[in-house]
Parts: C-alpha cells; structure tokens; sequence
C-alpha cells in the first residue's frame, strides 16, 4: 500500500509517533471494526476511529435518529432526526474521511444474525456500544465463540465503565457480571437519564482500546475493569480473574448457542 | 467495628457515596447488603481492601467495602 500526498498529511500526526509511523498507519487503514450501536458510546467510537483512518467500519443499528438522542449522539445531526441512525452514521463518516469504507446494518442483534454480522468482513475487533444487558450478554458470547476481540462499555447517569476481551488473555464479559440483571433491577439510561459526555468519555476510550489493539501497543483493559465517576472526576481499576467455570470461557464451556434474553418493552 | 462502605454508579442512587458503619462482630458482605437494602443480584462486583470477595465474607475492623453494579446504558 502506498500513501498519497494527502493520506501523508491527513495522518501526518499518527506518523510521527513513532508506536504508529507509516507501518502502523497502513495497518489501521487495512483494518476492520464493527460498532455495535450507533448511540452514545458508538457514536464518539465511529468518529475517532474514523478519523483516525481505520479502513472499514461496520455499523449496526435498526433505531432512527430521535430529538432526544442529539444531546449525546453527536454523530447525528438534527437534520437527520427520523433516518436510520447506521445511515446517517455513515454519511457523517464519509463526509469526514473518504479512506473509509462504511459498512451499514440496519438491524438489532440477535442470537440469528450477530455471527453473520461479524463474518461479514472478518471483524479484527467489536465494539459494544449497545444501550441493554441482553445485547451486551450477546455480543461476549459472540465473540468469544468467534474468538474475537472486544470492548466492553456501560453508561449511566454519571457513571461509567469498561473492559476489553482479548482471546486467551483474560476474563471476558461474563466471567465478571455472570448473567443479565433481571429486567426490572437496573435503571436503563431512557429511565434514569445520562449525562451527554459519558457517551464520549467511554466511547473514545474504547476507541483507544481498539487503536492499541490494530497496532498491538501498549496494555490493554483485559483483566481490568475501568469505572469511571463524573462527579468526583475519578477513575479507578478493578482487578478482574477469569472464572475457570465461565461458562462460555471457561476450561469445559456449555454455552454453545447464542442466547436471546428478555429485553424490556420500554427499551425497544 | 468499624467498616467502610463505599457504593459505586447507581447504587448511591437515594444512598451514599462513602459511609462508615459500626457493624456487630462476624457481619458478613450479605449483612451490608441487607443493611443497604440492596439485592444480591444488583451487585457486580464486590470488593473488600481492593481484593474480590464473596458474599459469604465475614468482615473484620477497619474493612473497606467497594460496590459496584452492572452499568448497561450506551
């Protein structure tokens, strides 16, 4: 792959760190990222992995653009208010880095299409960006099944956190929380609200996440969990184990088939 | 004796952030969460001194308990 004068100088600030440098910057733009949700966490995702120049994004989301969603999901516009938000994700992308190929699916995950989903481009890493515990749940199961890489996020409130799974070195998702939260336990951010920038702060992390993992650079949050606090401006390191016994990681896995848990009516 | 508590993300929602208790001698994880009025199931991860911990764990003087939920928003 040979750059062009304009590629040179639209990445001319990853080249010069040396951990990226051309190699490194040819490697983004060969690889290949699926965003599950195009919402707050996906949104921020979409736009710095896009500007940074990784080569083909694939969007997923069935959800039109909302009034409401405008506060946080700063990849739609208020013009684009009642068109599918992988659509409008995608315009916003090309407008912003022509290198990229953008690849729409404009359906929700479930047990019937995510493996599909993820083999469509053969997907180097997944970013969870999904706004429910059933789709989180769905998207770890996946990946691990599919030994893909991925990255975790929740937000609520004021409130934050992530992880990252990598193959072989880690716990993943369901080592940590185990099963979803019965329907009515957790607030969802619809029910308890959310403050925009949370959308921003963990989304770019996962974005960084995926950045570091495409050039194999520096330590990952596998193992860890990062929780952030807004409103003591704190970030803090949970240690995680892996759990022998995970049922979809673990040393005699029996979770073979994706699970479709219930989602509350509210959220759909 | 004297504990720690220190609750995480939605949990202080109508709690605390930071409280110290005086627990009677042998109050386990469990006897906290009953205390909080918080279901077992609502809570993630559960650390005492930094280190993960079961319910089960009797606390002893001077504990830091951390609660974390699930976060499920995006």
């Amino acid at each position: 792959m040979k750059f062009s004068q304009e590629q040179m100088e639209r990445y001319s600030r990853h080249i010069i760190l040396n951990e990226v440098g051309v190699k490194g910057q040819i490697k983004l733009l060969e690889s290949k990222v699926l965003i599950i949700g195009t919402g707050g966490l996906g949104a921020p995702a979409a736009m710095y992995l896009a500007a940074a120049g990784v080569g083909t994004i694939g969007l997923v989301d069935a959800d039109t653009v909302e009034l409401s969603n405008l506060q946080r999901q700063i990849i739609h516009s208020t013009k684009d208010v009642g068109k599918p938000k992988v659509i409008s994700g995608k315009e916003t992308i090309n407008d912003m880095n022509p290198d990229v190929k953008v690849m729409t699916y404009h359906e929700w995950v479930s047990s019937a299409n995510i493996t599909d989903i993820i083999k469509d481009q053969d997907y180097d890493f997944i970013i969870d960006g999904t706004d429910n515990f059933p789709a989180k749940f769905l998207i770890n199961d996946a990946c691990v099944l599919l030994h893909k890489p991925f990255s975790h996020a929740g937000i609520i409130r004021f409130s934050g956190q992530t992880m990252t799974y990598v193959p072989g070195q880690g716990p993943c998702y369901r080592c940590v929380f185990l099963n979803p939260p019965a329907p009515d336990l957790v607030p969802s951010c619809k029910e308890a609200g959310v403050l925009g920038v949370m959308g921003g702060i963990m989304g770019t992390i996962q974005a960084s996440e995926a950045i570091k993992y495409l050039l194999g650079i520096g330590d990952l949050l596998t193992g860890r969990l990062l929780v952030f606090e807004a409103l003591d401006m704190e970030f803090r390191t949970v240690k995680l184990a892996s759990r022998t016994n995970c049922v979809v990681c673990g040393e005699n896995p029996t979770l073979k088939d994706l699970i479709d848990y219930e989602q509350r009516a509210c959220e759909l | 004796m004297r504990v720690t508590i220190k609750l995480f993300a939605t949990l202080r929602e109508g709690r605390f952030k930071v409280e110290n208790w005086e627990l009677p001698a042998r109050a386990s994880v469990k006897h906290v969460f009953e205390r909080l009025g918080i279901k077992q199931e609502e809570i993630a991860i559960i650390l005492v001194n930094g280190r993960d911990t079961q319910v089960e764990y009797e606390l002893q003087e001077g504990d830091a308990i951390s609660l974390f939920p699930p976060v499920g928003g995006g």
